[in-house]
């Protein structure tokens, strides 16, 4: 086993990694820019080397230095966490050249699924359905006989694009021709380029994800689905194991998770992967894409499997095999995670970096909490804005939903502005509580509901407090009509004389 | 003592008639009421009130203060009616619009000069945090009076960027 492993990456992942490594004795190392060395991975590792400027293409994304830092320290492997380097087919061949072993996949996995088009070729070679579509610029005319042969919906898109621009669903073939014509000119405004490829339109999919585990001498399993539908910008904020879909459908697990694994041995892969999947209201099922790495809500695969996602992946990196087949996988209860942002959800999810004043964190059953933030931190605006992961764990999904309430009731982020709020209300929404999801769900949502309206004695209550405070700030005395209170250090000496 | 408020862009009045901790008080016009008030650490207080327990956290920004109660935010500005302040001074000078940037970040390009004349809808700065862009809009026509907003500065939620006449 590795004495030292070198983490390439920051923030609650970094974090996270270090957590096993030291549970299994390995040594870890941090690295960090300018704006990170104060953050709570540098000051929990056991070493810590100091990589470049605030800018991650100068720092984090630097493969000359971060190879140093290793070489520097010793360390004998690294973990790239996810994000920056990780999907990073280069960094992975320099790792090997450089005689460090990197914690994933190899470099010509990451090849073979690192682009959308490799991906979908490599997923279509082993058998796997993919959304039909022409993948390259069409003619009008080509589109039209798409549309013929795979029936309306359709979904035109820019083959430059992102971002909406340029994308059209049309209904009717009589809409085609302007719908063509509207997002070709949409398309050329925004990319330089009006070439549009049509794709069948899938109506209010859900995304359901496979976690995939395998080591180096040919074994491997799937962990099971991810249900990730609840996004927003196309990013996911809730996701959950089991998905309620496969709960109310058994077999789709199986089905899924064997199509999955059917698709990583085409790429030859190792380590731990997760495939994506589009799923219609038909419950077929297409292949997505597939993130080479460890994803950012692997906990609630934890929390349901038992299993230590990061520890595997160091085992199966050091050589060991898979210490369980198919058969020992098993899943029990039901667990949900929201990621914390530091995020105004009711003005368009704007980012709101800052210093955190206070901080108050749910414990209590079933809770886990994975994240880096502590009172009196910067959150530095220079990178994401996740502060934390929050997952619960409970005995089925009601049970679950409850708890999260519970913990996100518990949970004061104070300075800045996250998403906390903006979960309760999801939490609480009948949709969401039926399991009727699809990655419209957001949008949706906002339509139905305003920002919530607080009960009218929560109102009073916070006026008290406003005024009370600002009596204090303006020294109309303290708060308190007990009079001034004893200093802290006082109270301090105090209570160490009475020990 | 008497205080003026703003609770989520809302007019009232707050009147505290018995300090705390066994507080009294009384909202505008409604009835008197009684509250129970402990602040066990700096900023947080906690609230019993008709038989109910209640933990409201205060915090201070630019734009006043900020109240989250069981994950509700009230943010509420609170004014001595005694006291002159350019806050209210300003408040009542007709026809100045201010443009606040609304989420903390860098200012990566100032769109406008003092003397320029701006149309509703113009952008005005444009703030970046975390990768993302926005841009401040001016919300009506007018001529630019100053603008404290520099290229490459660090502003906070609130901080003002532009002033328009």
């Amino acid at each position: 086993m590795f004495r030292k492993v070198l983490i390439a990456n920051r923030g609650e992942i970094a974090v996270r990694v270090i957590r096993t490594l030291r549970e299994m004795g390995i040594g870890s190392v941090a690295v960090y820019s300018d704006a990170d060395r104060a953050s709570r991975h540098v000051r929990m590792a056991d070493e810590a080397e100091h990589v470049g400027p605030s800018p991650s293409a100068e720092s984090y994304l630097r493969i000359d230095r971060i190879l140093d830092a290793a070489k520097k320290h010793g360390a004998e492997a690294i973990h790239p966490g996810y994000g920056f380097l990780s999907e990073n087919a280069d960094f992975a061949a320099a790792c090997e050249t450089a005689g460090i072993v990197f914690i994933g996949p190899s470099a010509e996995s990451i090849r073979m699924m690192g682009s959308k088009t490799a991906a979908r070729r490599t997923a279509i070679a082993a058998g796997a359905e993919v959304v039909p579509g022409t993948d390259h610029g069409s003619t009008l005319e080509e589109v039209r006989e798409f549309g013929r042969a795979h029936g309306y919906p359709i979904l035109l898109k820019a083959v430059a694009g992102g971002g909406g621009k340029g994308m059209r669903g049309v209904e009717r073939e009589q809409d085609l021709e302007s719908a063509f014509r509207n997002a070709s000119s949409e398309a050329e405004r925004a990319f330089g380029s009006a070439e549009i490829y049509v794709e069948r339109l899938i109506r209010q999919p859900r995304h359901i994800e496979i976690q995939v585990l395998g080591d180096r001498h040919g074994n491997m399993v799937h962990l099971g689905e991810r249900e990730c539908s609840i996004q927003r910008r196309h990013q996911k904020v809730i996701e959950e194991c089991p998905s309620p879909l496969v709960a109310l459908h058994p077999e789709m697990r199986h089905a899924m998770g064997e199509a999955a694994i059917r698709a990583a041995r085409a790429a030859g892969y190792y380590n731990a992967g997760t495939v994506e999947f589009l799923v219609d209201q038909e419950r077929r099922f297409y292949f997505l894409e597939m993130n080479t790495r460890l994803q950012v809500e692997h906990p609630i695969t934890e929390l349901v499997t038992g299993l230590d996602l990061v520890r595997l992946q160091i085992e199966i990196a050091a050589g060991a095999r898979l210490p369980f087949g198919q058969e020992q996988v098993a899943w029990r209860g039901s667990a949900i995670e929201c990621r914390i942002y530091a995020e105004d959800p009711y003005n368009n999810f704007l980012p709101f970096p800052g210093k955190i004043t206070r901080l108050t964190r749910p414990l209590g059953p079933g809770v886990r909490i994975d994240g880096c933030i502590y009172s009196g931190w910067v959150v530095p605006m220079e990178y994401d804005p996740l502060l934390a992961k929050l997952a619960v764990w409970a005995g089925d999904r009601e049970a679950a939903a409850q708890r999260m309430l519970r913990a996100l009731r518990e949970y004061d982020v104070s300075g800045i502005r996250t998403n906390l709020g903006f979960f309760r209300q999801i939490l609480e929404d009948a949709e969401f509580r039926a399991g009727r999801l699809h990655t419209g769900f957001i949008d949706e949502f906002f339509e139905r509901h305003r920002p919530p309206h607080p009960p009218a004695d929560l109102a009073a209550v916070a006026a008290l407090a406003a005024a009370l405070h600002t009596m204090s700030r303006n020294g109309a005395g303290p708060p308190q009509s007990g009079g001034a209170r004893p200093s802290a250090w006082l109270e301090a000496g105090r209570s160490d004389l009475l020990r | 003592m008497k205080l003026l408020l703003t609770i989520n862009g809302a007019e009232d009045r707050i009147e505290i008639l018995t300090p705390a901790p066994a507080c009294r008080f009384q909202m505008g016009d409604s009835a008197e009421r009684g509250a129970q008030v402990e602040t066990p650490e700096p900023g947080v207080y906690s609230v019993l009130m008709d038989g109910r327990s209640y933990d409201a956290y205060v915090e201070e920004t630019p734009a006043g203060l900020v109240v989250s109660i069981d994950g509700f935010r009230f943010e509420i500005e609170a004014r001595d009616p005694r006291r002159w302040s350019r806050k209210s001074a300003r408040r009542g000078a007709e026809g100045i619009q201010t443009i606040a940037s609304s989420m903390p970040g860098k200012v990566v390009r100032v769109l406008v000069a003092p003397g320029d004349s701006v149309e509703a809808g113009q952008g005005i700065a444009v703030v970046e945090a975390m990768k993302m862009q926005n841009e401040m809009k001016a919300a009506r026509a007018g001529k630019v009076l100053s603008v404290p907003a520099k290229e490459g500065a660090t502003v906070a939620a609130g901080e003002v960027l532009a002033t328009i006449e």
